[in-house]
């Protein structure tokens, strides 16, 4: 491998997590909140919101939470879930009581997705990967960095983000194109997420990575 | 086996199962926010059915709104004179009037009107009325389809015999969801009035009386004879097609019973008191023509126009 400065790691980082290995249409994580909420552009814009600042959040505390009580304990290699799971919906109920408090319309604009996504597996699937990048195959340092961890999940929530967004726009064109009667719904949004994931191997080669 | 190991995991987890509810137990009471008891008791009174008349997403944010006084209470559509005398009890104002609105239909084709095509395809008007215009002659008429009738959250319409969507005034709100599904809505085909109004013309094409007559017997054919009948001079042709002021009508009927077309109905909750038989001729077998005789109803057909 060929040294790379590390803003160009990153930033390779950053298109890999968000578009290459894209967290709903390559790898189907997620897939639950993807065709459960993507019939309306709002709905959408807000789950993509909340995902972005939880992922980022909750990925950065197990990080440092990882390092700094598990592995010292040696006790990482079993328990990372569960102990990652009580960190993530402890620190989102924090978050959104915090929010509720002092930021209202940030509260307001998340809504019920912030509550919602505590348990999502992207969530919990991005704060795994930051400590244990096993089946990220990239040509990158098996250990994440604290910085490479927020840079790789900031990426994987983006990809979702930019996904969903995407699949959202199809959706509400299809609802009111003359669709057969018998796809009309929920086949036809199965069928636009298959091609759409179609679309996004062409990114599997991009920039050779 | 490594009894330490399993202390540690033991210890670990509790550890921060205690921390975090040490932690979320504090913050609760630190960043406690208090909720304005009278939001629920609105929306208790609210319909419920998040119709979005109101221009709130959902009958919460509308509850919100209302006890925050940003938009009045009587700001419910649906709801009508009950809902905001109630909101106005909850939040200790005095009660309100409301003027209700009620949807309408100004067609009476339906099976009646001519089709420049035999359309197969799915049942919605907003597909058929990508298909050239769609398949009805008329550029101004009802497809019949009922896509205002799936729309509905109210219950409210259904589609009689002749495929034309019958308006159940007892049960229609004033929404307003039904004009926004109508693909026809730009030529008036539904309107909201209100539900004082007497008499509904059911026909709202503006096109030359002689083309319309080609291709439908219900229309109106802008004969003015009811504008003459009228005494209370609320009833004018305007643009080839009679528009009724509500605020002269005194519901006397007269011009329903001159229509040579049979094209204005009774309609409206004061005028059908019996609330039972609603959309005047929509609902009625009696005013029903064959499209092959295109001889005109006589007036007094129908029950309810006397």
């Amino acid at each position: 491998m060929q040294q790379m400065s590390w803003l160009t790691q990153l930033g390779l980082l950053l298109i890999g997590a968000a578009l290459v290995q894209n967290i709903l249409l390559t790898r189907f994580i997620a897939l639950c909140s993807f065709f459960g909420i993507s019939n309306s552009m709002k709905t959408s814009v807000g789950m993509s919101l909340a995902v972005i600042f939880v992922m980022v959040m909750a990925s950065s505390a197990t990080w440092i939470f990882y390092y700094a009580v598990l592995k010292p304990l040696g006790v990482g290699e079993f328990l990372y879930i569960p102990a990652f799971i009580l960190v993530i919906a402890g620190l989102v109920q924090f978050v959104e009581m915090y929010l509720r408090k002092y930021v209202p319309t940030l509260y307001r604009a998340m809504g019920i997705y912030l509550p919602l996504i505590t348990t999502n597996c992207a969530v919990l699937a991005a704060a795994t990967e930051s400590v244990k990048p096993g089946f990220f195959k990239m040509n990158m340092p098996y250990n994440f960095s604290f910085v490479q961890a927020v840079v790789y999940t900031l990426g994987v929530a983006l990809g979702y983000g930019f996904a969903l967004l995407c699949f959202t726009a199809l959706r509400e064109r299809l609802d009111v194109a003359p669709t057969l009667r018998s796809l009309k719904g929920a086949p036809m949004s199965f069928i636009a997420a298959g091609l759409l994931s179609l679309g996004y191997i062409g990114l599997g080669s991009l920039f050779g990575l | 086996m490594d009894w330490a190991l399993i202390v540690k995991a033991g210890l670990a987890l509790a550890g921060i199962g205690i921390l975090i509810a040490v932690l979320l137990s504090t913050a609760a009471r630190k960043f406690h926010v208090d909720v304005d008891e009278r939001v629920e008791q609105i929306l208790g009174v609210l319909p419920g059915a998040n119709c979005g008349a109101c221009g709130n997403p959902s009958c919460f944010g509308a509850a919100e709104a209302m006890a925050a006084e940003r938009i009045p209470v009587t700001s419910c559509v649906a709801g009508g004179q009950d809902v905001a005398s109630g909101v106005a009890h909850v939040l200790g104002q005095d009660t309100p009037s409301v003027e209700t609105v009620v949807s309408v239909r100004h067609c009476g084709g339906g099976t009646n009107a001519s089709r420049s095509f035999a359309y197969s395809g799915a049942t919605s008007c907003n597909v058929v009325a990508k298909l050239s215009g769609g398949d009805l002659k008329c550029p101004a008429g009802c497809f019949g389809y009922g896509d205002c009738v799936k729309a509905c959250p109210f219950d409210a319409m259904s589609l009689d015999e002749r495929n034309l969507p019958v308006i159940d005034l007892a049960k229609c709100t004033g929404c307003g969801i039904c004009i926004a599904e109508c693909p026809r809505s730009g030529s008036g085909l539904l309107e909201l009035v209100t539900d004082e109004g007497a008499v509904v013309v059911r026909c709202s094409s503006h096109d030359r009386p002689k083309e319309r007559k080609a291709y439908c017997s219900m229309c109106c054919i802008a004969c003015k004879k009811c504008e003459k009948a009228c005494p209370a001079d609320a009833i004018h042709v305007i643009d080839l097609n009679a528009v009724v002021d509500f605020a002269k009508c005194t519901a006397c009927g007269q011009c329903v019973a001159v229509c040579p077309q049979s094209c204005i109905d009774i309609t409206g909750r004061l005028a059908l008191a019996s609330a039972a038989s609603i959309d005047g001729c929509g609902s009625k077998v009696e005013g029903f023509v064959p499209l092959e005789t295109k001889e005109p109803v006589a007036a007094g057909v129908r029950d309810d126009a006397s």
